[in-house]
């Protein structure tokens, strides 16, 4: 564990050869487990630049005909674009919306006192323990019966509060000092003003992560998308990769223009933020 | 603490009471308060809590789609038409299969990369970085991804094999190695994931702790069983709890990738919730299988906390 603590002098032991030898295995091992992680996605794009009959037969990995043909069929054979559009307005929404209602309600649970508060956090948070199988039907009919079937909002508006979110925000927002708060109520701001001006720009690294966590799942969510979102027109990114399987049959060319730009402009973004992704991630672990 | 007072109750009889009532009614907490919860409650009523007691209703009924307030009440016949219906065992066969792969692959993979992580002194953050990327992409592009490498013939996996001279392999399409092959790569997927929360628990451990069985003569092997493993035990519950959950709901994987097949060798259990459901549109029976999970899970992942919850404290 000598990495964690830089602020020690390293012992006489460590700079010692067979120390060296060690750390240099560990380095060949993750240095293996990062090729695993990565290659597959490498091999992807250079195989979206791939005509068909190269992908299916050649053995290298760079394409040796390179075409941009797979990305222009599928931008014009399938809806592509509309996909993209649904996707990106649906998991910005549910982000922001999630983050408003996750960083209120963590501050009502912190910071306020009424009768019946802790009852209420346990009340919403036992909602967890339901398998989402358990209301997959009765929530189908009750989106039915708003009117919302094959409706973006169907998708929607299922995902604006997250119990796990208001979990989150409770946790981190309990530290924030009650002194903050009532030295505002004495200077006479109101709680909206104390929520949006004191509140959320202390909370903004656990918001971030629960941004990031937010938009990820519902950018990626399948199951409740599939049984809500039924026409071309509709339907979200995952949707019409899975459709890919059965429009193009084993076209591999298209397949993997597709995932690449799923894929793609997501990894961009991972890599420039990826403190963040990971501090995200783990934070559900840790405090959950 | 204006609002701690307010809460606290008073010793001055109703009257005072009331003004302290309307004194509240006032505060701008309260309207805030107000206009948080309530539609906070509307939406878990409609979304959450109604669903949920709606399953129990809709697990009693013959449901009718066209007509559901006339859908005949039929008891445990629900129960009995999933209980005949061949699919249900082998669904259970095979997550339960699957689970124990997820368990076979994961956890020592995901135990020696964090080790690993841990111990090395540079680029930590790097190699944690790039061992994350499968976890924030698309599932289902890694689905489409895999069909590709793994294909019989002209997948890059069978290339590598034919390369190092080992005959191909024939991953998804045959019934005995799919599920394994889907389970691999759901473990590739999120292994990431797992990778960080552990690492972050062994880099938790306090240094004095590992100082100290070093000065006491353990070596490496004897520190990890001894030391590291017993107070990284509320990250490996967390682990197990959320792989076990995880593992018995999965759907996308299996669906994208095989539908099911060949034949039923990858039908997962939340595989025959949604067919149920939405291909034969037997609602009851679907619901019914779903409660089974909820129950199942609930008592799974009582029993794991149970079992693996530390008997010490320091």
């Amino acid at each position: 564990m000598t990495g964690s603590a830089p602020a020690l002098k390293p012992a006489p032991h460590i700079t010692s050869p067979w120390r060296n030898l060690r750390q240099g295995v560990l380095h060949v091992f993750l240095g293996f487990m990062a090729i695993v992680a990565l290659f597959p996605f490498v091999w992807m794009v250079f195989a979206s630049f791939k005509p068909f009959k190269e992908l299916v037969q050649s053995k290298a990995l760079l394409p040796i005909n390179w075409t941009t043909e797979n990305y222009t069929e599928i931008l014009t054979r399938v809806n592509f674009e509309v996909a993209v559009a649904n996707s990106i307005y649906s998991a910005v929404t549910v982000t922001v919306i999630t983050l408003l209602t996750s960083s209120a309600l963590g501050f009502i649970f912190a910071k306020y006192r009424f009768w019946g508060k802790e009852y209420l956090f346990i009340l919403l948070l036992s909602t967890m323990m339901v398998p989402f199988a358990v209301v997959l039907v009765p929530l189908y009919i009750t989106i039915g019966d708003l009117n919302l079937v094959n409706k973006l909002w169907g998708f929607i508006i299922t995902g604006l509060w997250s119990t796990f979110g208001v979990f989150l925000m409770r946790q981190f927002m309990e530290v924030i000092p009650y002194e903050y708060l009532d030295a505002a109520r004495i200077d006479g701001a109101s709680e909206w003003r104390i929520f949006f001006t004191i509140i959320i720009p202390l909370s903004t690294s656990p918001m971030a992560a629960l941004g990031i966590f937010a938009f990820l799942a519902n950018w990626d969510s399948f199951l409740w998308p599939l049984v809500v979102l039924n026409t071309p027109d509709k339907q979200t990114l995952p949707l019409l990769l899975a459709g890919l399987r059965s429009i193009y049959w084993a076209r591999y060319d298209m397949w993997s223009a597709g995932s690449v730009m799923t894929t793609v402009p997501i990894i961009l973004v991972y890599a420039f933020a990826s403190k963040y992704f990971i501090r995200g991630m783990a934070l559900t672990g840790i405090k959950g | 603490m204006t609002t701690a007072r307010l809460a606290s109750g008073s010793r001055r009889g109703p009257a005072w009471d009331w003004v302290r009532i309307r004194r509240v009614l006032r505060k701008s907490q309260f309207h805030f308060g107000v206009a948080v919860i309530v539609p906070t409650l509307i939406w878990y009523f409609v979304f959450m809590f109604h669903p949920i007691f709606q399953a129990f209703r809709i697990a009693m009924v013959d449901y009718k789609i066209l007509d559901p307030q006339n859908s005949p009440f039929i008891g445990l016949g629900n129960y009995q038409k999933l209980l005949l219906n061949p699919l249900f065992l082998v669904s259970i066969k095979n997550t339960f299969t699957w689970t124990l792969y997820i368990f076979l692959f994961m956890l020592p993979i995901s135990m020696l990369v964090a080790t690993t992580l841990s111990n090395v002194r540079r680029l930590r953050n790097l190699y944690q970085a790039v061992i994350f990327i499968p976890v924030v992409v698309s599932l289902v592009a890694v689905s489409l991804l895999f069909r590709m490498v793994m294909d019989p013939e002209v997948g890059q996996l069978n290339r590598m094999l034919d390369f190092l001279g080992i005959p191909p392999f024939k991953w998804m399409s045959s019934s005995r190695s799919a599920l394994a092959a889907i389970s691999g790569i759901a473990v590739w997927k999120s292994m990431g994931f797992y990778i960080v929360l552990l690492t972050a628990g062994m880099l938790n451990i306090s240094e004095e702790v590992i100082d100290a069985s070093r000065v006491d003569g353990a070596n490496e092997w004897q520190r990890f069983w001894r030391v590291t493993m017993p107070l990284l035990s509320h990250t490996i519950i967390l682990v197990v709890v959320l792989l076990t959950v995880g593992s018995l709901q999965e759907f996308t994987l299996p669906y994208v990738m095989t539908e099911g097949g060949p034949g039923t060798a990858t039908y997962l259990y939340n595989l025959l919730i949604y067919e149920e459901a939405f291909t034969h549109i037997r609602f009851g029976t679907a619901t019914v299988a779903a409660l089974f999970q909820f129950v199942f899970i609930l008592i799974a992942s009582l029993i794991q906390i149970r079992v693996l919850r530390p008997n010490w404290s320091y």
